[in-house]
């Protein structure tokens, strides 16, 4: 290896661990203090393996309002989930066959919700359905399609790189060919397909349904994050106990899919450049 | 005999861009037709029409008896294979082939025998258990016919489906097309860009440019007699020389006058028309130099091209580059050789030129 090489070798591990850092220095700070039974003040080198306990945590998990927010969270993920699905891969099909061009004001369409912040769509949210529709503002499954809308940037682009990575029209015209109608050629050939694409697109729709605080806090739905944070003003270390307990899990999904696409590797329906 | 397939005057446009024009095009039952154009000359258009997969602005599809124009896709009964890989890639070969008899709810017995007898077909029986990223593309063609064939379509289309293979997978591949075709007496519709290809397997050859078919014929008529400059050009390579007329059935090429026979239109034009001479290369041969009736020239480059070379001369008088073929028997020509240029114009095409030396738009050809 040259010496130039050699350096710049060097600079990239540099850049990886400063960037590791950076990442995992405050994931530790709270680890700690979640699972440290230590006065914030003297946690330090000194302290680093004294006390660590569970009791935080268990709190949190034993306290009555924690499974309910979790199950209704987890019904809130599968309901977003399926309608995301059912909405996205037809649209994200119709504009690959019959729309190509249309596909880039497609793209920046689904990248609104980037620009409109959570707290702006509640009040829209607020002002639009309280009065005008109670039943549904009350309804539990009104979060719903806020989120479909909020984790649209990632899970379109998902199922979109899922679409380009496999030679679509090619496929749907040899279904049809041999016989299939519109449904098989979805059942039988598209899903199995884009089946990565499509688990992508769920995983990181369930991290934004799990990781979303502002929105149900604001139209008063009792979820995960909005319990968390409740529960977190009277038990600040079993609150960041259970916190952590969700970034894991979120973490875990993430790599999840990394694997699943790394062992598809090479495959029609592997790549997804958003990772 | 009762066409098989039928294109009625069929027109499509994209937009402003007029794909096909009063397509007319009948084929009989058990014959492979090609459709050969450079690329946008319509011809994949023509063969989505066929399969269903674009509606044509005008004109009707008739298969059998009945007339297909608006019959979707998947209820043709049409076998295609196409020029990308196709197949589905979560499914294994046997079950790529089973695809389209599953559709069509065939007993699992009945499925299995005619998955089978297609793999043994196609010699790949024993990659049924295979996914298709296992096989190589010539096998992923293969199975690809297989699967197309299965269905027992009325008429099969192939959309250029050996392109994307390397030469020698080509010619095996195209052969074993043809002998599958043949074997099953399929009605076959073959879209190519290789004439090769198109002239080797077909019972007839549909030329095609800019949307328009400009000649139907077999392999032969479209060789020996294009219909026009365009075909003649297309098909095969050409040598192109100034001629004037000196009375019927003779021209004067550089000061040598030599013979055209009648089929190439001897007796049209006047005397001392400006005309362009359209001569094959196997029409071209090499004597002495100064050899009576030659034009002589100096041999500029030689390839060699397996059976034949063909070898390329500067003629003195006309400055124009002209090919002749040299078989293998006869005597070896290297570069910078003096040589007399013998033409046989008993099968040149005639294109009447005018003054400038410009194809006249109003001329038809003489032949």
């Amino acid at each position: 290896m040259s010496r130039v090489h050699k350096r710049r070798h060097i600079g990239s591990w540099i850049v990886l661990v400063l960037c590791a850092v950076f990442f995992a220095v405050p994931i530790i700070a709270l680890a700690r203090f979640s699972f440290q039974k230590v006065p914030v003040v003297k946690l330090g080198w000194s302290t680093l393996f004294d006390k660590w306990t569970w009791d935080g945590l268990l709190t949190g998990l034993r306290d009555p309002k924690f499974q309910p927010a979790m199950w209704y969270s987890v019904r809130l993920v599968i309901a977003t989930v399926v309608l995301s699905t059912v909405i996205l891969l037809p649209t994200a099909l119709w504009v690959h066959l019959r729309i190509p061009k249309a596909r880039g004001a497609i793209e920046m369409l689904t990248l609104l919700p980037y620009v409109v912040p959570p707290i702006t769509l509640a009040a829209g949210a607020l002002g639009a359905f309280r009065d005008n529709s109670p039943a549904l503002f009350r309804s539990e499954y009104f979060l719903v399609p806020f989120y479909v809308v909020m984790a649209m940037p990632f899970s379109f682009r998902a199922i979109d790189a899922g679409l380009r990575a496999i030679d679509l029209r090619t496929l749907v015209d040899a279904s049809r060919s041999l016989g299939a109608g519109w449904t098989t050629t979805m059942f039988k050939v598209l899903i199995p397909n884009l089946r990565v694409a499509l688990i992508s697109s769920s995983f990181l729709t369930t991290t934004i349904v799990l990781g979303e605080f502002t929105l149900a806090f604001l139209v008063f739905k009792p979820t995960l994050p909005v319990f968390l944070q409740d529960f977190q003003m009277h038990e600040a270390r079993g609150g960041s106990a259970l916190a952590l307990l969700l970034l894991i899990a979120s973490g875990v999904l993430l790599g999840l899919i990394t694997l699943l696409l790394r062992k598809r590797g090479g495959k029609a329906d592997s790549a997804s450049p958003i990772f | 005999m009762a066409s098989a397939l039928q294109f009625a005057q069929v027109r499509k446009t994209f937009g402003t861009t007029v794909a096909l024009e009063s397509l007319v095009l009948d084929l009989v039952p058990g014959e492979l037709v090609s459709l050969l154009g450079p690329s946008g000359c319509g011809k994949t258009t023509a063969l989505r029409i066929a399969a269903g997969f674009e509606v044509p602005d005008s004109g009707s599809i008739t298969l059998g008896e009945q007339d297909i124009t608006n019959r979707p896709a998947h209820k043709r009964n049409m076998g295609m294979v196409f020029q990308s890989y196709s197949l589905f890639p979560n499914l294994t070969v046997a079950e790529n082939v089973a695809f389209g008899l599953r559709v069509r709810r065939l007993a699992a017995t009945q499925r299995a025998n005619r998955v089978g007898e297609m793999l043994e077909r196609v010699q790949l029986s024993s990659k049924a258990d295979q996914y298709p990223h296992q096989l190589s593309g010539g096998q992923q063609q293969r199975v690809a016919l297989a699967r197309a064939l299965a269905v027992q379509p009325e008429v099969l289309l192939l959309d250029e489906p050996l392109s994307a293979l390397d030469a020698k997978v080509r010619v095996a591949l195209r052969d074993e097309i043809r002998r599958v075709q043949t074997e099953l007496g399929t009605t076959t519709l073959f879209v190519t860009h290789d004439q090769e290809e198109a002239l080797a397997i077909s019972d007839r050859v549909g030329v095609m440019s800019s949307g328009r078919l400009e000649q139907v014929g077999t392999p032969t008529e479209i060789y020996r007699a294009p219909a026009n400059s365009f075909v003649a050009r297309f098909v095969g390579s050409m040598n192109e020389l100034p001629a004037v007329r000196t009375s019927a059935g003779q021209v004067d090429v550089g000061g040598v006058v030599i013979e055209v026979g009648p089929s190439s239109g001897g007796s049209g034009g006047s005397s001392g028309a400006s005309l362009r001479l359209l001569i094959r290369p196997e029409d071209v041969s090499l004597d002495v130099v100064d050899a009576a009736g030659t034009l002589s020239g100096s041999v500029v480059s030689q390839v060699f091209a397996g059976a034949a070379t063909l070898v390329k001369v500067r003629l003195d008088t006309l400055d124009v580059l002209v090919t002749a073929t040299v078989r293998g028997n006869e005597p070896r020509w290297l570069t910078g050789d003096r040589a007399g240029v013998r033409l046989d114009g008993r099968q040149a095409i005639q294109e009447q030129v005018d003054d400038d030396g410009l194809t006249d738009p109003e001329a038809v050809l003489l032949a």
